[in-house]
């Protein structure tokens, strides 16, 4: 850690970007997201006794994960150079859609999370279909996808009116969310393991190194037997198999569906990602960066909510935010 | 496009029938945009004899111009960003906040309704300058620059204005929506003459040379910066006039009356024949996108389908409408 401030003071190996222990610019943008969290749950802890404590940590760390969720997908796709907009929508259906399937019935959970997350994959895989074979750019494919969605939900649901609507989601799902493990919440160990595969898979596979090629040169990548098609429609399925995901754990975590449950997370989960260092045309940046910057915008939130932030208060602040950091680290590869 | 212009000198010597399919071609979007709007026009009439007995009147005639108006002002804005390659996600969010600000400030006087008119667009030239600063000089991708000042312009509308609400003095709303007749069809011949200015313009050409090839452009002495401010900003004042025109039609405020009309803007562009790709299309094309827009609403609404489902025939006709354009483009490419 003495080492971290040392950072700035090095322009001479600019090109190969090799500060000592390896932090290059990515694993620094990483440890700055790391570093917020911190500093935030201090700010936190200094202005409201009892915020960092292990109950507050964890509160905001149950909070993050819906967030964490989201941006693993939303990171598959930002590192291919896309974007998804389809998620609020597709968070928001797969919420329904489990209460409906499953009518708070326990035996019936496993086939209502199947149904769903493949619902959500299913979604996915058709923007993808939209953006690598038939060349829509992936604003609209997933901005229109997002709409397709809404007006299902919403016509097949009556606007949230049907019976079933009212469901609660299964025990189960209830308890993966609030039920705790040596005094942690399950979901916590859900979204543990949901980033250690998504780093495996991103730093130490074949289908990693893929996806990082295609962001940094699509042609270069085809031309190197790379099947692009393919590669995209993956990600952006899993993207959307990551938005059922969190739809489901946040039905579990409030214990029913309501409409316009998904729309911050389209943001957030952006937010997030750009905050972690993952470079918005793709090809850089790591997801163990998109999660801390999850925890520490969904900390400031809190944070300031305690300080009687009201709700659109969370809107401007993840705004400004988005917009200094895109600034800041824009500037810094552009010398580069 | 050099083979074109060599041919365009060529073309005196030309039959005029050539020239006149030439023309068809080179406006081919624009054309069909029409074409399918008079048909949509007629099947809507048909549809309405059917089940009415009658033709639609005077009533039917005036309430869908007046509801499309804010639209045909959106995508008037939205075509000129997407002339220069960018794009606008954040006019929901100006709509909604310059929405909220006339609700709240106009009174019932001349004088106020003037200062407040002037005070509103200008607010939309500012907003639309801070997308369009952090575009051309921050250098930041469009796409998640306006996704940010959304949510930071959504987060200022709803301080401003928490529960819908305030009032439209009628003085207002007569002047600018006028309910005896569709007397608003005369702002779209206007902003067509406006827009047959503009592409004669010095301003205009830039648009297109901008969108078409931004380093040839900065060859021939065209400021990028400058234009893509310029493009910005005007978005940014014709989102603003879709607010006034909204709070006018509705007589009051509401801070999240324009969040659909990203999607719209959008699909009406592109059902407008302009392409998403830059410097191809015409604001003209835009308006006939934005009436059909509100024609296939209509339709629908006759065809007795669930007004819930709205956002899904939005999106599956942005998507088959980008789907179809794109291969009419290959088409054409191929039989030159």
């Amino acid at each position: 850690m003495a080492e971290a401030p040392k950072a700035p003071e090095q322009p001479a190996p600019r090109p190969t970007s090799r500060l000592p222990f390896g932090l290059n610019s990515d694993r620094r943008h990483i440890l700055y997201a790391i570093l917020a969290a911190i500093v935030v749950f201090a700010i936190g802890a200094a202005v409201r006794p009892g915020f960092a404590s292990f109950a507050g940590i964890s509160a905001v760390l149950v909070v993050a994960s819906f967030v964490g969720l989201v941006a693993a997908g939303q990171t598959f796709v930002i590192l291919i150079g896309g974007i998804d907009l389809s998620i609020p929508s597709v968070l928001n259906a797969a919420a329904i859609l489990l209460v409906t399937s499953t009518l708070g019935d326990d035996s019936r959970a496993t086939y209502g999370i199947a149904l769903t997350l493949g619902m959500g994959a299913g979604i996915g895989l058709l923007n993808g279909v939209g953006i690598a074979v038939l060349g829509v750019p992936a604003v609209i494919m997933t901005l229109a996808m997002n709409g397709i969605v809404e007006g299902l939900m919403l016509g097949l649901s009556g606007g949230l009116t049907c019976q079933s609507c009212a469901s609660y989601a299964p025990g189960v799902v209830q308890a993966a969310v609030h039920g705790t493990l040596f005094g942690i919440p399950l979901v916590l160990y859900i979204w543990a393991l949901v980033t250690i595969v998504v780093s495996i898979v991103l730093s130490l596979t074949t289908f990693g190194r893929r996806t990082y090629a295609i962001g940094n040169n699509p042609i270069a990548s085809h031309l190197a037997g790379i099947n692009v098609p393919l590669t995209t429609v993956l990600l952006y399925a899993l993207s959307g198999l990551f938005a059922a995901l969190a739809g489901i754990l946040l039905v579990g975590f409030g214990g029913q569906a309501s409409l316009g449950m998904g729309t911050p997370y389209l943001f957030e989960s952006i937010a997030a990602a750009v905050v972690g260092g993952i470079s918005i045309l793709g090809g850089r940046g790591h997801y163990l960066g998109a999660a801390a910057g999850a925890v520490s915008l969904v900390a400031l939130t809190t944070v300031l909510q305690t300080l009687n932030m009201p709700e659109y208060g969370r809107d401007i602040l993840y705004g400004v935010v988005v917009i200094a950091l895109l600034l800041a680290y824009g500037r810094e590869s552009d010398s580069a | 496009m050099p083979p074109s212009s060599v041919e365009v000198s060529r073309s005196p010597a030309r039959p005029r029938a050539r020239r006149i399919l030439r023309a068809l071609a080179q406006n081919f979007g624009l054309v069909l945009a029409w074409v399918v709007l008079v048909v949509a026009v007629i099947v809507y009439c048909i549809i309405y004899f059917a089940q009415q007995g009658v033709l639609p009147g005077n009533f039917e005639a005036t309430s869908t111009i007046n509801n499309t108006m804010p639209l045909v002002l959106t995508a008037l804005g939205q075509t000129i960003v997407i002339l220069t390659r960018g794009l606008d996600l954040s006019v929901g969010g100006i709509i909604d906040l310059t929405n909220a600000l006339a609700a709240l400030n106009f009174a019932d006087n001349p004088g106020t309704m003037i200062l407040w008119t002037v005070l509103i667009l200008l607010t939309g030239a500012v907003l639309g300058l801070i997308n369009g600063a952090l575009v051309a000089i921050g250098r930041l991708q469009p796409i998640v620059v306006t996704i940010a000042t959304l949510s930071i312009y959504q987060g200022l509308a709803i301080m401003v204005l928490p529960q819908p609400g305030g009032a439209i003095p009628p003085a207002f709303t007569s002047i600018l929506v006028n309910d005896s007749g569709p007397w608003a069809g005369l702002y779209c011949v206007g902003f067509a003459l406006l827009w047959m200015a503009l592409r004669r313009s010095r301003l205009g050409v830039a648009l297109y040379a901008v969108g078409n090839d931004p380093a040839a452009a900065t060859a021939h002495g065209i400021s990028i910066v400058r234009t893509r401010l310029l493009a910005y900003t005007m978005s940014g004042v014709a989102a603003a006039a879709a607010g006034l025109f909204l709070a006018a039609s509705s007589t009051a405020g509401d801070a999240t009356t324009g969040d659909s009309y990203t999607l719209s803007s959008i699909v009406a562009v592109v059902l407008g024949g302009v392409s998403l790709f830059g410097g191809r299309g015409s604001g003209i094309g835009a308006i006939a996108g934005a009436l059909l827009t509100t024609m296939i609403v209509n339709i629908l609404f006759f065809a007795q389908i669930d007004p819930l489902y709205q956002s899904f025939y939005e999106g599956l006709f942005l998507v088959i409408a980008v789907v179809s354009t794109m291969a009419i483009g290959r088409l054409i490419k191929r039989r030159r």
